[in-house]
């Protein structure tokens, strides 16, 4: 497998009032053409900002410094030019957020946002070329008469339903990168449940390699080939996701772990204290074990 | 006697083009001292039957009973003050313009609690109950962490000293790590402080870990009520099931628990 996505030694500070805040410290990160892979981490770890970098968002930031080198696909994203980088947004990347009902325009119908998007690969595209592409791309989301649903404005929708528009729309122009920040995070579980395995199908199908982050283990388990374990800006621990959930080398991994309330109801956990231990140097777990 | 009885409790609102019924006649009492879990999804009711026990919506039709008496329309003070609420998102429920101590003492001195000269010593005496430093009544919500804004949000809850704690998704917001510690707290005060709680929330495997009972509601109605360990070992309605099979879960126990009773074998 090539790869598409190649982080390295990824640093990033923001200037503000008290000075400079290091963010990221020399990450490291590669995802593969199809593969699906996970960022797991708390709040605050840096794992959102790692999305926008990729986006080519940050870099247009005046207080962030960005530096370490960001391979999308043989180009370097870090050097592009802004317009470039703004060329692959939505074309060869694209991001689905967390709230989908929030993410989507109020004011312009479905039907209005899927021609905007398509028309930034081909400018050129008829509407009714359009809206017969996304009435493609709504039914394999599974929505039940998309043509009246490219009439309707998202807020007619429902919370699970937009999800699903949003996920048609990040798919339509057969993008090779999806960035999924906590998808489904602001949904129902069963529902969110349900978008997952969708979204699951759907990029194994079109060969679409995902960047999915988190902070929902059981979700990530789900969900991904391979996990990386972020904490304080620096990756912890890496590996193939049965190898790291089966096997967690890192003692920050392990808290996380043993935090998460289990239904099988083992009670309440003893969570450990911020300890030098979650400082550790990052474990990497082998290709294939598991 | 039962600490709360409901009994055949509706509520319906008016909208455009008709009635939403939110809670249908619900009946069920929660014994002293216990932890009853009320699960179900976004609009099955939950928070409907929250503001009801609090007292800030009426209800359509039905009654709640506290500690024998029927509780009125418009409550009394001391039964405000019994009946405390604990809310999901700590930073949007505490006020910004006040400092930490501030909006715990509001309880002490609306119920007039303790002698008024006592009451800051109160106040830190119920931040170092929930795990907090005495010196933090002096700063702002701004300045805190989200962990240690929901313990403030505990303790400004049982500064007023209540019997009943109602807990609306109260570690949604929190990191698993945080989330952990802030149940383990929570399981402590109840039994140290004998508390009772109504613990709303959506997240199943925590309602494993520190639930006694679990009321499931749907669309208004309770489908099911059981002890928490039947409930995760022979859930019997078919909500239940499915609510269960939605959970994502860590380990290959869980997935094979998970899976049983989401098949219902």
């Amino acid at each position: 497998m090539s790869t598409l996505l190649d982080i390295q030694d990824l640093r990033l500070s923001f200037k503000g009032l008290r000075g400079i805040t290091d963010v990221l410290h020399g990450i490291s990160l590669s995802i593969a053409a199809g593969e699906r892979v996970a960022l797991v981490g708390e709040s605050g770890s840096g794992k959102s900002v790692i999305a926008r970098i990729v986006l080519g968002l940050l870099q247009e930031t005046r207080s962030a410094r960005v530096s370490g080198k960001v391979g999308f696909d043989g180009a370097e994203i870090n050097t592009m030019r802004p317009r470039d980088r703004a060329k692959l947004r939505g074309t060869e990347m694209s991001m689905i957020f967390q709230d989908p009902t929030s993410s989507l325009n109020p004011t312009f119908t479905i039907g209005n946002q899927f021609a905007e998007v398509m028309r930034r690969r081909d400018p050129k595209l008829s509407r009714a070329a359009c809206d017969a592409r996304a009435i493609e791309m709504l039914t394999e989301v599974s929505i039940p008469n998309p043509d009246r649903i490219l009439e309707n404005y998202p807020f007619q929708l429902s919370g699970g339903m937009n999800q699903r528009v949003m996920i048609a729309m990040a798919l339509v122009n057969h993008p090779k990168l999806l960035l999924a920040d906590e998808p489904g995070t602001a949904l129902d579980v069963s529902v969110q449940a349900q978008t997952l395995r969708l979204m699951h199908d759907l990029v194994e199908k079109h060969g679409t390699a995902v960047l999915f982050i988190s902070h929902n283990l059981g979700v990530v388990r789900e969900f991904a080939d391979r996990v990386y374990v972020i904490y304080r800006g620096n990756i912890v621990e890496e590996g193939p996701t049965a190898s790291v959930f089966h096997n967690p080398g890192h003692a920050y991994t392990r808290a996380l772990m043993d935090a998460v309330p289990r239904i099988t109801g083992a009670g309440l956990p003893e969570v450990p204290e911020v300890s030098d231990a979650f400082l550790a140097p990052m474990v990497r777990h082998d290709r294939g074990a598991a | 006697m039962s600490l709360l009885t409901v009994d055949n409790l509706s509520k319906s609102f008016s909208v455009a083009g008709g009635m939403v019924h939110a809670v249908r006649d619900i009946s069920f009492a929660v014994e002293r001292g216990e932890c009853l879990a009320v699960v179900g999804e976004s609009g099955s009711g939950k928070t409907t039957l929250a503001n009801m026990l609090l007292g800030i919506l009426s209800p359509t039709s039905g009654s709640i009973r506290f500690d024998g008496t029927e509780l009125p329309a418009k409550r009394r003070a001391s039964h405000r003050r019994a009946i405390q609420f604990v809310q999901q998102n700590p930073l949007s429920s505490l006020n910004a313009k006040r400092s930490i101590g501030a909006s715990v003492r509001l309880g002490l001195d609306t119920y007039q609690i303790g002698e008024r000269a006592q009451r800051w010593a109160k106040v830190e005496d119920a931040l170092e109950e929930v795990g907090l430093p005495r010196e933090m009544r002096h700063r702002a919500p701004s300045a805190l962490s989200g962990g240690q804004r929901q313990r403030v949000g505990i303790a400004r809850a049982l500064a007023c000293d209540p019997e009943l704690v109602v807990l609306d998704e109260p570690t949604s917001a929190l990191d698993v790590l945080v989330q952990a510690r802030v149940l383990r707290l929570l399981n402590d005060l109840r039994t140290r402080k004998k508390l009772t709680y109504i613990f709303i929330t959506h997240d199943l495997a925590v309602v494993r870990n520190v639930a006694d009972r679990v009321a499931v509601f749907k669309s208004g109605q309770l489908v099911e009520l059981g002890e928490t360990a039947q409930i995760f070992t022979a859930p019997k309605h078919p909500y239940t099931r499915s609510l269960i099979g939605a959970v994502p879960v860590v380990d290959d126990a869980e997935l094979d628990l998970r899976n049983r009773l989401a098949k219902g074998t």
